[in-house]
């Protein structure tokens, strides 16, 4: 462990990069540019080009059989519709594979947010024994040995050598380029798209906090999950359980308050992620839904965001009714980005 | 009796998990550093303000003036708050994540008579689960979102343009 640590903090501080062709990035002006790209791995063509290669690239893993996409797959949103996901020993992760979109702008990653970096972040699969379960170094070794790789990371970063430090930023120079922005959703928010009547009550419902003294009903589930990326960086308790198994970022942190907190996930194509939340124990978006409304757990860490936060006078889940939480629901699937799944620039370019 | 001891055990052992004890960091564009403890924060002057939740009723909030605790720090206030320093802000950060910013300008006595404290009691009691042990409160806005609870960080920066 205090080795894998030493070898981040190598990896991630870095000599100053070889500078390729750089490579622009577009989204909406409405995303904001607080961006988190490390100052020594600016994005470059031949940075993403090599780092798409390695995403799927078996060779990372201990028995040529894994690759980052096996469960990151760009149909599902770059998850792997498993509530856990197997690497090369068959024994499942502790947490759900989480999807990979616009992680340009995250800052903690993971889903107790111990990463902040892309760079970082990658060392975890990469290494761990149950993933791809493969030190750096050795992926390195291989990659050097092999006839494609060394013209490709001399392109990326100006070296005769292949190292470590250089297979993570080449991956996450690559994760950087997967932008979503081009669902119904977002056309609407252009004024490009007209949503019909079900997703227009659901998208009232997700954007407005229930108010029963005013007869104002809501889902409030933009407090959140809002704005144009479907998210705000918080970990909150969700009311999952009153004890959790897992501690989530209170195993990180060591502090009470953080227990049961996990990150709030983007909802962009999330009718494209199930299973849903840090476990996968909801296999439909009906079941998260019924989750919110009906059966939210109370707990000293439970997030006061879902504390009195009812339809009902003094109600402690939401209480929406059915025909809510499929009007909700008909919002939700309007966040699918069809053309984010089937962008080629982030296919498997080994098929 | 084993069922006294039983219960007197879960009380203790809830009230641990409850009473969530942190210490609050003042950085960045100050003299002096500060981790403040509940007991530090304990010992500087008090100041009550009643202000309306989102509940739209008024509550009774007591704690201390933000500007106390960057005093204490040696944040450029009073006398020095101009020239370059007018382009400097509190970023204050909560233990979920969320964040807010205040410019020195709109917390400073010598430019507003509004007063934002660090409160730890709404109404005599300290704050409820998830909302303490501290939360800026900022009387006079017509939302609370700047209401930011659960404090971990406060940090002065120069905006940089």
């Amino acid at each position: 462990m205090i080795l894998l640590g030493l070898m981040a903090l190598t990896f991630v501080s870095g000599r100053i990069p070889f500078t390729g062709k750089p490579y622009p990035l577009k989204y909406p002006a409405s995303f904001g540019n607080r961006t988190n790209i490390p100052p020594g791995n600016p994005l470059t063509k031949e940075g993403v080009y090599l780092g798409r290669r390695l995403f799927y690239e078996k060779m990372l893993s201990a028995n040529n059989k894994i690759s980052c996409g096996t469960c990151h797959m760009q149909r599902l949103a770059f998850t792997d519709g498993k509530a856990f996901s197997t690497g090369i020993g068959g024994v499942p992760t502790d947490r759900n594979a989480m999807s990979l979109a616009n992680l340009l702008w995250v800052k903690n990653f993971f889903w107790d947010g111990r990463a902040s970096s892309l760079e970082q972040q990658a060392l975890t699969p990469l290494t761990a024994p149950h993933e791809m379960g493969q030190l750096p170094a050795i992926s390195a070794e291989k990659l050097r040995r092999s006839k494609l790789y060394p013209g490709l990371f001399r392109a990326a970063f100006g070296t005769n050598t292949i190292s470590g430090e250089e297979i993570v930023k080449a991956l996450a120079q690559f994760e950087r380029t997967l932008i979503s922005a081009g669902s119904p959703y977002d056309r609407y928010l252009d004024g490009q798209y007209q949503p019909d009547s079900a997703a227009l009550r659901g998208m009232q419902l997700f954007m407005t906090a229930p108010a029963p003294e005013r007869k104002v009903r809501g889902a409030n589930c933009g407090h959140c999950h809002g704005g144009p990326k479907l998210y705000i960086e918080l970990f909150h308790n969700n009311g999952l359980d009153s004890i959790p198994r897992d501690a989530g970022r209170e195993k990180q942190t060591g502090i009470a308050a953080d227990k049961g907190r996990f990150r709030v996930p983007t909802l962009r194509n999330i009718a494209l992620t199930a299973p849903y939340m840090h476990d996968g124990r909801f296999g439909t978006l009906e079941e998260v839904l019924d989750h919110y409304s009906d059966h939210i757990r109370n707990s000293p860490s439970l997030s006061p965001v879902l504390r009195n936060n009812s339809n009902e006078a003094g109600g402690v889940s939401l209480r929406l009714s059915k025909q809510e939480q499929k009007d909700i629901i008909a919002f939700l699937q309007l966040l699918t980005d069809s053309s984010f799944i089937t962008n080629p620039a982030f296919s498997n370019p080994f098929n | 009796m084993q069922y006294k001891l039983t219960t007197c055990l879960l009380i203790t052992l809830f009230s641990a998990a409850t009473a969530f004890s942190q210490t609050i960091s003042v950085e960045g564009e100050v003299t002096h550093p500060l981790k403040l403890s509940a007991a530090d924060i304990g010992k500087m002057p008090k100041k009550e303000i009643t202000a309306a939740d989102r509940d739209g009723k008024p509550h009774r909030y007591s704690g201390v003036p933000v500007t106390a605790i960057l005093q204490q720090a040696g944040v450029t206030l009073g006398a020095q708050l101009k020239g370059e320093n007018m382009s400097k802000y509190l970023l204050v950060k909560s233990g979920d994540g969320y964040e807010v910013l205040f410019s020195l300008a709109e917390l400073d006595s010598a430019f507003t008579d509004r007063v934002i404290i660090l409160a730890d009691q709404v109404d005599g009691q300290p704050l409820p689960d998830g909302k303490g042990p501290f939360r800026i409160i900022v009387p006079g806005e017509k939302k609370p979102a700047r209401w930011i609870w659960e404090v971990t960080t406060m940090a002065v920066r120069f905006a940089k343009d």
